[in-house]
């Protein structure tokens, strides 16, 4: 609820503290609201050892310790136990016993909920069994739930995209208000505010998780001597510095051919496109080329056109940007096997490990540079948003304008945490649910998942506190340099803000495979590449139901 | 049912009176009468016509069970020493026609509808349009293209089976211990080769095989970029995982051959090379053929690897049919194309295996 | 290497001329290649979990001499000395798969060996007629199934297995796993069963018994070696089954590859845990192969030639 909603109910006296209170069975819980009626975010019964708190957990197990294990997580869930303590009484959801769904990515995702929810199991007496899901499986079993009436699952880890699957068809519980206050949901990132996470007016979402597409490059790349005169003899255009637009990273890309790397002795590349696919996930790297010259900064649209959902995706802005890919394998920009690396692999096995000079990735590869165990890149990374580009698309007037343009892509919205309609005929059970969800989107709990490898990204204006980074061990200049990535990604006003349309993952992944096929040179150029693409998503639009999504898409645009 | 003509010929004298003949018949249906009951109340209160309720159509399951009971205990009670006979294959053929015909006559209804998971109006029969699709799919004509490839390097798989085979047929020392090590590939699971293998040893800066290339002098060794090299190797990974059944069989049918074909063939001069033409090989030719025949028939289910590993890429050079359809089925949710795909593979698969199995017969036993 | 087959025994063969000495080497050679082949990559999936990532990324080979083995991919399993006495989510989850995998792969191979052998022992003593089906028609009925492709029934099994209240249990599986490996049991058993003389039934039927205690006391004994390779076939098929799996279980059922597959994901590939995930999945096997694998060859040896 918000503040001013219940200022108002109060003054008006049509509601009293307790009335409103009634059924929520823990005295605690008024000391939570009276923390927001006072007009702080700060929840009175543990504000002084607040901040000690966020300190604390920060140091588990330590910046530089390696990845964390189960026992961290553990730790960390026990640690955050505060707000849950306020409103559940202990023992309470004794015999409750809750499905959750969610991704195992590489041992995180749902592990983690296993440790965090491991001490709040201990102390409500609730048991949660677990469905874990590869990420590529996930929009698989999610769909066929969906068509076969299968829910068999009380709370799920759901990414935004989804939303209108799933909120869409009713099948999600709406949020309670005393959720919304101890998660604190002012204290999101603005793009994250409603309208994601809500659907028709109603609240669903908990959110746990930021996203956006960030770039990334190696800095001792552009302190290297040698690549700066290397760059002014072969008659660079501009310093050799972090590139700003696209076209200065094809035009890096292409330089640095044949060179050696710093780092590794190895060969040097410029920037790491994935060539293959990633069950859908892939399409976002080539988006991240195209925003810029595609998302005009005076339409909110750029996948589609919002009228007749005629895909937008062989306009010349589209085309340009696979144009580039094109050309830097003409050129052979790119590692050996790069068709075959997918963005798992360019992130992980090539960037953290050394190879590569550029990459777009979400933002966790910023914490993953210095806590996980597969990086050797750590000191060397800097951050920046998505490069941008010196000319743009108008769909509007279908001409070039020759403006520089940039767009960072927030390229999957975050995961977030929903209780499925399935707990709404048992009061015990729904609180219960819920009660899970707030414990693992608290403030604290995420400010901890965002500093080490979890999956999460910040999403919090809270998470964006550097000198609590700085404290748990981070480098300053550093965390300052990723953070602020971030946060500018999120709060730019051309931020290029994906559909929640259904299907939406239908349409990246037929594009996935025709670009994989471009990318193999079985069409002839650029356009006929986009041409198939196109032709591919309008089979979908007219599958689906092409009305249907036009309204949602205006819907998700905020049209 | 008829049972002339047996191997096994049994010499019984069963008298069945009426009364037993009669008893029989009631059990058979008897029981049918109360499956198909269970299944009109079942669909009755699925239908909201009355008001029993049933969580699930589980009673279903249990009546197809007691009907499939008393058909078998029917089966002697009627034909006595005959009808147990019958029930040698029954239980079999119960299960099979359970667990297949059923699932295949819903896929049928799947196939001809148009059923995106994403679509809020579910499933909609559209006829043939899910044909004329496939007919102007090119994903789909380049995975049957594929398949061609994957199949014709059984050739290959087989002669390497064959000469491990008759190396460990020969007088080696540490017989038992080769045998168990050449066995070995085939205990693996093929989504952990895809990823030890496929992604771990061929990775191109650490992978153990990439070091090995580039020490034999291929500079920057790519295993995935070209695409006759990446499907070579998804071919290589899984000969791998194949060669050792091929293998085992033709090792067990070498140590069949009696000592006296050899002997004899010895005597008359036939040695070496000449030898294995004229003797071993032609010995061999039915085990050989049944284990093609089988490896063929593993083949055409090839997927796990390309999943993992190429996800059918550089731009489908790898992709085999199950592949295809399980990106067409999982990633864009399209079951109703995908099933019709999966079954005309199936039609394609069925005829092709009866046309090999009658020119093996014919070839194999010319008087027919 | 052909030269050096099947008439090694003969006396001719076995002067010591330079000739033979260089047919020996050759087949050694080939004979080493192999393995190696076939054993390397086992090498590396058990070494890479005992790894650190610089350990990977640097493609040391040997423990102890290149790089000093760690418990870092079996800690994340919960299964390392260090965390062997510790309450661990993740243990509880690997032993919960482990034991679903093992109670689906060996009920569904017993299950299979059972119908199979029966059905298969049928199919070569007696001629059948259902309608227009004989014998032959009978078998290829049983064999097609092994061509059926699994993404043909993979749908029509959700919503048949969700109706009936099986989605997500062992027998569910079972059931199914059941049925793709009984093609494969009956080609076996099938074969198996021609090669034993019917004179040896006929005389137990002479001695008075009946059909079905000639089979269980007389035949089945014989082809034992059969049933155990058709066993340890339908494991190794079952064991490793990874599509249904995924698509029909979720939290109950969920057996070990499903778990090795969703080590993948968005935050790259921790090689350690994955070696060592990939390691505990093929060690059962493996251990079976060793320990029975002359059955796998006796029981295919019986009726492979005719």
């Amino acid at each position: 609820m918000k503040k001013h909603i219940y200022d108002r109910l109060v003054r008006s006296g049509r509601l009293r503290r307790r009335d409103m209170l009634k059924g929520m069975g823990a005295t605690g819980a008024l000391a939570a609201f009276s923390g927001v009626a006072t007009g702080t975010s700060v929840r009175p019964a543990w504000a002084a050892a607040h901040g000690a708190l966020r300190a604390e957990i920060l140091g588990i197990p330590g910046v530089g310790a390696g990845s964390p294990t189960d026992a961290d997580w553990q730790q960390v869930g026990e640690l955050c136990l505060g707000p849950t303590k306020e409103i559940v009484a202990e023992g309470e959801f004794a015999g409750v016993e809750l499905t959750f769904m969610g991704l195992n990515n590489q041992n995180l995702h749902n592990f983690l909920f296993r440790g965090f929810l491991k001490p709040w199991e201990a102390y409500t007496g609730a048991t949660i069994n677990w469905i874990d899901l590869a990420q590529a499986d996930y929009n698989a079993r999610l769909q066929q739930s969906i068509a076969t009436g299968t829910v068999d699952f009380d709370i799920i880890e759901m990414g935004a995209p989804f939303e209108g699957d799933v909120l869409g068809r009713g099948m999600a519980s709406e949020m309670p208000d005393w959720v919304k206050d101890v998660i604190d949901m002012d204290d999101y990132v603005d793009y994250l505010k409603a309208p994601v996470g809500t659907w028709d007016g109603k609240t669903y979402r908990v959110s746990i998780d930021g996203d956006t597409h960030t770039f990334a490059y190696r800095k001792d790349y552009y302190e290297n001597e040698e690549f700066a005169e290397a760059w002014a003899a072969s008659g660079g255009e501009g310093a050799w510095e972090q590139p700003k637009t696209w076209e200065q990273v094809n035009a890096h890309s292409k330089f640095l051919i044949g060179k050696t790397d710093p780092l590794t002795g190895l060969d040097a590349h410029g920037y790491l496109d994935p060539l293959k696919g990633w069950g859908g996930f892939g399409f976002y790297f080539l988006e991240n080329r195209a925003t810029p010259y595609a998302k005009h900064p005076d339409d909110p649209a750029w996948l589609f056109d919002p009228e007749t959902m005629a895909p937008r995706v062989n306009n010349p802005g589209f085309v340009q940007a696979i144009q580039d890919v094109l050309d830097l394998i003409d050129a052979g920009a790119y590692p050996a096997d790069q068709i075959n690396a997918d963005p798992g692999t360019t992130a992980f096995q090539q960037f953290l490990a050394g190879t590569g000079g550029m990459l777009n990735w979400w933002g966790d590869v910023g914490s993953s540079a210095r806590t996980s165990d597969t990086s050797v890149v750590g000191d060397v990374v800097g951050f920046d948003i998505n490069p941008g580009s010196e000319k743009v698309w108008n769909s509007q007037t279908g001409e070039w304008e020759m403006t520089p343009n940039v767009s960072p892509n927030n390229a999957y919205i975050g995961w977030g945490v929903y209780v499925m309609a399935t707990v709404d005929g048992d009061a015990q059970k729904k609180k219960a649910a819920w009660s899970a969800a707030a414990h693992l989107g608290g403030k604290d709990l995420s400010l901890w998942a965002s500093a080490y490898p979890s999956g999460f990204q910040p999403y919090r204006n809270s998470h964006f506190q550097y000198d609590e980074w700085e404290a748990a061990g981070y480098d300053r200049a550093f965390v300052e340099d990723y953070l602020s990535s971030n946060a500018d990604s999120y709060n730019h006003p051309n931020a290029a803000v994906e559909p929640r349309i259904p299907g939406i993952f239908q349409y990246y992944s037929v594009a996935e495979d025709e670009l994989a096929k471009g990318f193999a040179g079985q069409y002839g150029s650029a356009q006929e590449i986009a041409d198939a693409i196109a032709a591919a998503w309008e089979n979908i639009t007219d599958q689906i139901g092409r009305e249907n999504q036009i309204a949602l898409y205006k819907a998700s645009l905020g049209m | 049912m008829s049972t002339q003509g047996d191997l096994l010929h049994v010499v019984t004298s069963d008298a069945i009176s009426p009364e037993r003949r009669r008893l029989g018949k009631t059990l058979i249906w008897g029981s049918f009468g109360v499956m198909v009951a269970v299944f009109v109340v079942l669909g009755l209160s699925e239908a909201g016509r009355i008001g029993m309720e049933f969580a699930t159509w589980r009673p279903a399951l249990y009546a197809y069970l007691f009907w499939a009971t008393c058909l078998c205990i029917a089966q002697v009670v009627l034909y006595g020493e005959q009808g147990k006979r019958s029930l040698f294959i029954l239980p079999a053929t119960l299960f099979v026609v359970a667990m297949v015909v059923f699932p295949l006559i819903f896929a049928l209804g799947i196939a001809f509808s148009n059923w995106n998971l994403s679509s809020p109006d579910g499933r909609q029969f559209n006829g043939l349009d899910n044909v004329r699709q496939m007919w102007g799919d090119p994903f789909y004509w380049n995975a049957l293209k594929n398949m061609v490839y994957y199949t014709l390097a059984i050739l290959v798989e087989y002669a390497i089976a064959f000469g491990l085979a008759l190396i460990l047929a020969s007088q080696i020392k540490a017989r038992k211990f080769f045998r168990v090590a050449f066995l070995m590939p085939l205990m693996l699971s093929p989504v952990a080769v895809s990823w030890m293998v496929g992604k771990s040893m061929l990775e191109i800066r650490f992978g153990p095989i990439s070091r090995l290339a580039r020490w034999l002098g291929w500079d920057r060794p790519s295993f995935f970029g070209d695409p006759e090299i990446a499907r070579a190797m998804i071919m290589m990974m899984d000969a791998w995982t194949f060669i050792p059944f091929m293998m085992i069989m033709l090792l067990a049918g070498l140590q069949a051959i009696p000592k006296e074909v050899q002997e004899a063939a010895r005597v008359d001069g036939a040695s070496g090379w000449r030898g294995f033409w004229e003797v071993t090989f032609p010995l061999m030719l039915p085990v050989s053929i049944t284990a093609i025949l089988i490896r063929i028939i593993f083949k055409l289910k090839l997927a796990d690897v390309v999943i993992n590993v190429t996800s059918g890429g550089p731009g489908g050079a790898t992709d085999t049919v199950t592949s295809f359809i399980f990106r067409e089925y999982r990633d864009r949710s399209n079951v109703g194309y995908g099933t019709l795909l999966a079954i005309v593979y199936l039609l394609l698969i069925v005829i092709a295996i009866t046309v090999f199995m009658k020119l093996v017969d014919r070839w194999m036993n010319p008087r027919y | 290497m052909a030269e050096a087959q099947i008439f090694h025994d003969h006396e001719a063969d076995k002067g010591h001329t330079a000739k033979w000495w260089m047919g020996r080497v050759a087949i050694y050679g080939v004979l080493f290649l192999w393995t190696v082949i076939c054993l390397f990559p086992i090498y590396w999936t058990i070494t890479t979990s005992f790894k650190m990532a610089p350990n990977v990324m640097q493609g040391h080979l040997v423990p102890f001499v290149d790089f000093e083995p760690r418990w870092r991919g079996w800690e994340s399993l919960g299964l390392s000395p260090r965390l062997i006495g510790q309450e661990s989510t993740v243990r509880e989850e690997f032993i919960k798969r482990f034991t679903n995998s093992a109670i689906t792969a060996v009920s569904a191979s017993t299950l299979a060996v059972i119908l199979g052998s029966m059905a298969a022992y049928g199919l070569s003593r007696f001629r059948y007629r259902f309608g227009f089906m004989r014998n032959p028609d009978i078998s290829f009925f049983f064999l097609s199934q092994l061509i059926l492709p699994p993404v043909v029934l993979a749908l029509p099994f959700l919503v048949l297995y969700k109706e009936l209240a099986l989605l997500d249990t062992r027998i569910g599986l079972i059931l199914l796993y059941t049925l793709t490996v009984l093609p494969i049991v009956i080609w076996i058993m099938r074969d198996q069963f021609a090669s034993i003389p019917v004179e040896l039934e006929e005389a137990a039927l002479v001695d008075g018994l009946s059909i079905w205690g000639a089979f269980v006391t007389i035949v089945l004994p014989i082809a034992l070696p059969g049933m155990v390779a058709a066993f340890i076939l339908s494991l190794v098929l079952t064991w490793n089954e990874y599509f249904f799996a995924a698509l029909l279980t979720s939290t109950d059922a969920k057996t070990l590859p499903v778990m090795v597959a969703s080590q993948t994901g968005s935050q790259g590939i921790n090689w350690w845990s994955m070696a060592a995930l990939s390691t505990a999945a093929i060690l059962p096997l493996i251990v079976i192969g060793i320990l029975l694998e002359r059955y796998i060859i006796k029981g295919m040896a019986a009726g492979a030639v005719k």
